[in-house]
């Protein structure tokens, strides 16, 4: 059997990290959209600073991506998804494999406006049923855990999580994956799998927050644990496996983006804290803190389902009504509580 | 080509196949022999590779031998042959020479598993016999003529008048000539909603109404066991499924059957709901077994043919919609005694006689009920609609190569997980077909209003305390109940515009017309009427069959505007 190339769409931080561990297992076509980057890969080997693995050629066009590869990696920011894979769509087949590793919700409708009440939760889409809507491919998959795009590209050891209905989804994503660097395990509950990636970005933001108030591990454990708790209580309701809360891209994800200052979303709650403001933070940062917008995506969710969130409902509170961290905290603590780890009940 | 339409004076339609022994169900009938031989080998090779040491292929035999001794020991079943128990106790005392290394035993693992699977392939295998056929086309329009025919009380003079005015209701809705013309091109599925144990008579009527081969479909075995409907549907392409069977021997046989009849071009009707609709609902989970034999045999014609000139299936989700169903009572009792718990099939005594079953189609044809069958989207195995040339496109409008479902890595790949995981795929597509293509009669608003009434009115009660309730107790103002069927009528008529359902011609009427039309029929068969008029008041003498019928509209929303 010939070798075909895995695809990778685009070459931000995350897209370079995982193309460079692809590349360790064989050849990589990259795609980036924007033409200046690309032709500068082209000519100088180097992404975001790092070296390009000599397997990794940079692709002419999606077309080209498509036509070439069979399994394919779309790396790209939520708020950009929609569009890359519309642009996409026509190329792809139902014999491709699409496993995205984006942490993100997509919303048909607009989230500032939105009423929780009578907003339709199937409305709120995950990026692969965002695939399976756009495109005509059919076996998709997810990729989560701690996975801090640095640290890949710095080669250290890591792991993380393949996720799909289809077995065959994920065998295929592992082969392509692992390595003496990286574990990676697999599950079938995508949607646990999703949902995890994307509503650790509040708690951590909740984290970067207590150490901007200066907080010692103690308080940050606290949050992490009961964080987790909420994300499990959110997922549940949504119809995921709380077990995909637990692994390694529920709590090994929690872990890593909580305790690195290198996370944007843990920047942004860092700051809050230091008493700046939330639109001076996102113009400064430059890159998308998808924490903010999933903090006012899961909001609605939790709203309209009913949910007990003490947690997200306080952030929320922090970042757009204009709540001190030090009452927010109070609050929190105030919060009546029972049982220990009664989430496993669920 | 252009969408034809068929008016219901043109019905019955010319064949689409001329002879019927050019039908492919005619061919596999000729060739039983080695269409059974066939099956046999691919179960063996399918059984042996599973369990692919003698170790483990013996205790899957002696877990076989447990399920069917312990079937045994409940009571018989008519059609069950009588030499059951002593083919049984030959299987154990074979299977303990081998498990003791007999050195006189003669025979292996592997010839054991296929004396079973003898047994089993021959049990299921069905038949086509043209003459019977000929014979049932004879007579199945006067039966079915009079269920079609309007007014009561005509029924006698339809039954023996004149067969054209039969053709006259034919209340087929959906894509007829595309399913005709498709079929020539390739294996039609027809995949039906099940509320009644007439529904695959009525289909196979209807689908030879349309000019279609005979198809074929797997009968509960209980119903062989009645004389006058087993001569005719063992002649009439039906094989026997045995739902007490559920061990891997049987099930890969019966899955074999299907699949290598379909293989086979044989166009075949599955009710995927496996059994009759308990609740009064639409299936809205479906047992996926013999669905996925479609998927089976379109992998194995990619595997088999180039692409170009592989056949290709076509599956057709079918709703029917009676006014009443006859087993209603029987049924909702179950579902309600059994809500939640798988249930042991037992023999269903409905009409477990010749006697009782002409006593059945006597009540079936005495009462006057309209009935509509509407066919759905033509799908290919993967959910897609298929074109008229019987090409697929996605949902997005892409035309799209099938073959490219099985590929992995450029290559046609076997992947028994992918392919459940299609399968579901496909169940999903169906029930959404059903839902679409479900057409409200007039009985089932009134009585899906005034169940979702009463249970308003009585809110605090769960529905098993509702239904306990004296039935003379319960009562609506008449007034209450018109303002409600006007409401829920003009949703429907917004949701039929937006193809999330059909409706039927009446619910155009106005609602005091609405009102008497679907109490008068849905009272017509049952002695305690599901609803009942007195004076400015509506009620009714049997709640949990109000229930029932309440239930085929359940899914759309409604019960928001209540």
């Amino acid at each position: 059997m010939e070798t075909r190339p895995v695809g990778v769409i685009g070459a931000g931080s995350f897209g370079a990290a995982i193309a460079n561990l692809l590349a360790e297992n064989g050849p990589v076509l990259l795609y980036e959209r924007n033409k200046e980057i690309a032709a500068q890969m082209t000519r100088d080997r180097k992404v975001r600073g790092f070296d390009l693995h000599a397997n990794i050629q940079i692709a002419e066009s999606m077309e080209q991506v498509a036509s070439l590869c069979y399994l394919i990696f779309p790396a790209v920011p939520s708020q950009y998804f929609k569009s890359m894979i519309g642009d996409f769509s026509p190329y792809l087949r139902a014999d491709h494999i699409m496993i995205h590793t984006t942490k993100g919700l997509h919303c048909d409708f607009d989230i500032e406006t939105a009423d929780a009440k009578t907003l339709r939760l199937k409305d709120i889409k995950t990026m692969s049923e965002l695939i399976l809507q756009e495109t005509g491919i059919v076996r998709v998959g997810s990729i989560a855990g701690p996975n801090l795009a640095l640290e890949l590209m710095e080669k250290q050891p890591a792991a993380t999580v393949v996720a799909s209905r289809f077995d065959e989804v994920i065998r295929e994503g592992v082969a392509a994956l692992k390595s003496d660097r990286l574990q990676v395990y697999g599950t079938r509950d995508i949607l646990g799998i999703e949902l995890t990636g994307v509503l650790k970005n509040y708690v951590a933001l909740a984290a970067g927050a207590m150490s901007g108030l200066g907080y010692g591990e103690n308080a940050k454990a606290l949050l992490v644990t009961r964080g987790m708790a909420e994300m499990i209580y959110i997922g549940h309701a949504l119809g995921a496996d709380k077990r995909s809360f637990l692994g390694m891209a529920g709590i090994g994800d929690l872990i890593a983006t909580c305790s690195s200052p290198k996370s944007r979303n843990f920047t942004v709650g860092y700051r809050i804290a230091k008493g700046e403001k939330l639109n001076d933070i996102l113009a400064s940062l430059g890159e998308v803190a998808e924490g903010v917008r999933t903090v006012k995506i899961a909001k609605l969710i939790v709203d309209h389902e009913g949910i007990n969130a003490p947690l997200l409902q306080t952030i929320y509170k922090v970042l757009f009504e204009d709540l001190t961290m030090e009452r927010a905290v109070k609050m929190l603590m105030r919060y009546p509580v029972s049982d220990d780890a009664e989430y496993l009940n669920l | 080509m252009s969408r034809r339409e068929y008016k219901s004076s043109d019905y019955p339609l010319p064949y689409v196949i001329e002879n019927v022994n050019d039908w492919p169900i005619a061919r596999l009938s000729t060739d039983k022999e080695s269409f059974v031989e066939e099956v046999k080998a691919r179960v063996r090779e399918k059984i042996t590779a599973r369990f692919n040491t003698s170790k483990a292929l013996r205790e899957e035999l002696a877990k076989v031998l447990y399920q069917e001794r312990i079937r045994l020991t409940g009571k018989p079943w008519k059609a069950d042959p009588p030499d059951e128990a002593k083919f049984w106790s030959s299987i154990k005392s074979k299977l303990i020479k081998i498990e003791q290394l007999d050195s006189n035993s003669t025979i292996t693992e592997t010839e054991l598993l296929e004396e079973i699977i003898d047994r089993y392939a021959n049990e299921i295998v069905g038949d086509f016999s043209p003459r019977a056929f000929g014979f049932a086309r004879a007579i199945l329009p006067q039966f079915f003529g009079r269920v079609l025919a309007a007014a009561p009380g005509k029924w006698f003079k339809t039954f023996a008048g004149n067969v054209r005015t039969i053709h006259e209701k034919i209340p087929i809705t959906g894509d007829v000539e595309k399913i005709r013309h498709l079929s020539t091109k390739g294996t039609v599925v027809v995949v039906p909603t099940h509320f009644s144990n007439m529904d695959s008579i009525m289909v196979g009527w209807l689908l030879n109404e349309m000019g279609l081969p005979a198809f074929t479909y797997g009968a509960g075995l209980n119903l062989f066991s009645i004389g006058l409907l087993s001569f005719f549907m063992s002649r009439l392409g039906a094989y026997k499924l045995d739902r007490r069977k559920k061990n891997t021997v049987y099930l890969e046989t019966l899955k074999l059957y299907s699949t290598v009849a379909l293989q086979r071009g044989a166009h075949s009707i599955f009710f995927p709901g496996g059994t009759r609709s308990r609740s009064g609902q639409l299936e809205s989970k479906l047992k996926l077994g013999l669905l996925g034999t479609a998927i089976e045999a379109q992998k194995l014609h990619y595997k088999n043919f180039p692409e170009e000139t592989a056949p290709k299936l076509f599956v057709v989700p079918c709703v029917i919609n009676y006014h009443f169903v006859l087993e209603a009572q029987g049924l909702i009792n179950d579902y309600l005694a059994e809500t939640g718990k798988e249930k042991f099939f037992r023999e269903n005594d409905e009409y477990s006689t010749s006697f009782k079953l002409v006593r059945f189609i006597y009540k079936f044809l005495s009462a006057s009920s309209s009935l509509s069958v509407s066919f759905g989207d033509v799908m290919d195995v993967l959910g897609n609609k298929v074109d008229a040339e019987g090409e697929s496109h996605n949902h997005l409008g892409q035309k799209i190569h099938v073959k490219n479902y099985f590929m992995t890595n450029g290559e046609l790949k076997d992947d028994e997980q992918r392919d459940a995981e299609y399968t579901k795929i496909l169940g999903e597509r169906i029930v959404e077909n059903y839902h679409r293509y479900n057409v409200v009669l007039t009985s089932h608003l009134v009585c899906f209003t005034v169940f979702e009434l009463l249970k308003k009115k009585y809110t605090g009660y769960d529905l098993f305390t509702l239904l306990r309730t004296p039935a003379n107790e319960i009562s609506l103002p008449y007034a209450e109940v018109t303002e409600k069927v006007n409401e829920l009528k003009e949703r429907l008529k917004v949701l039929n515009e937006q193809k999330e359902v059909q409706i039927s011609p009446e619910l155009r009427w106005n609602v005091d017309k609405i009102i008497d039309h679907g109490m008068r029929n849905i009272n017509l068969y049952h002695t305690a009427s599901p609803l009942t008029k007195e004076g400015d008041f509506i009620g009714t003498e049997d709640l949990k069959l109000l229930y029932y019928y309440h239930n085929r509209l359940e899914g759309y929303g409604l019960e928001k505007l209540i």
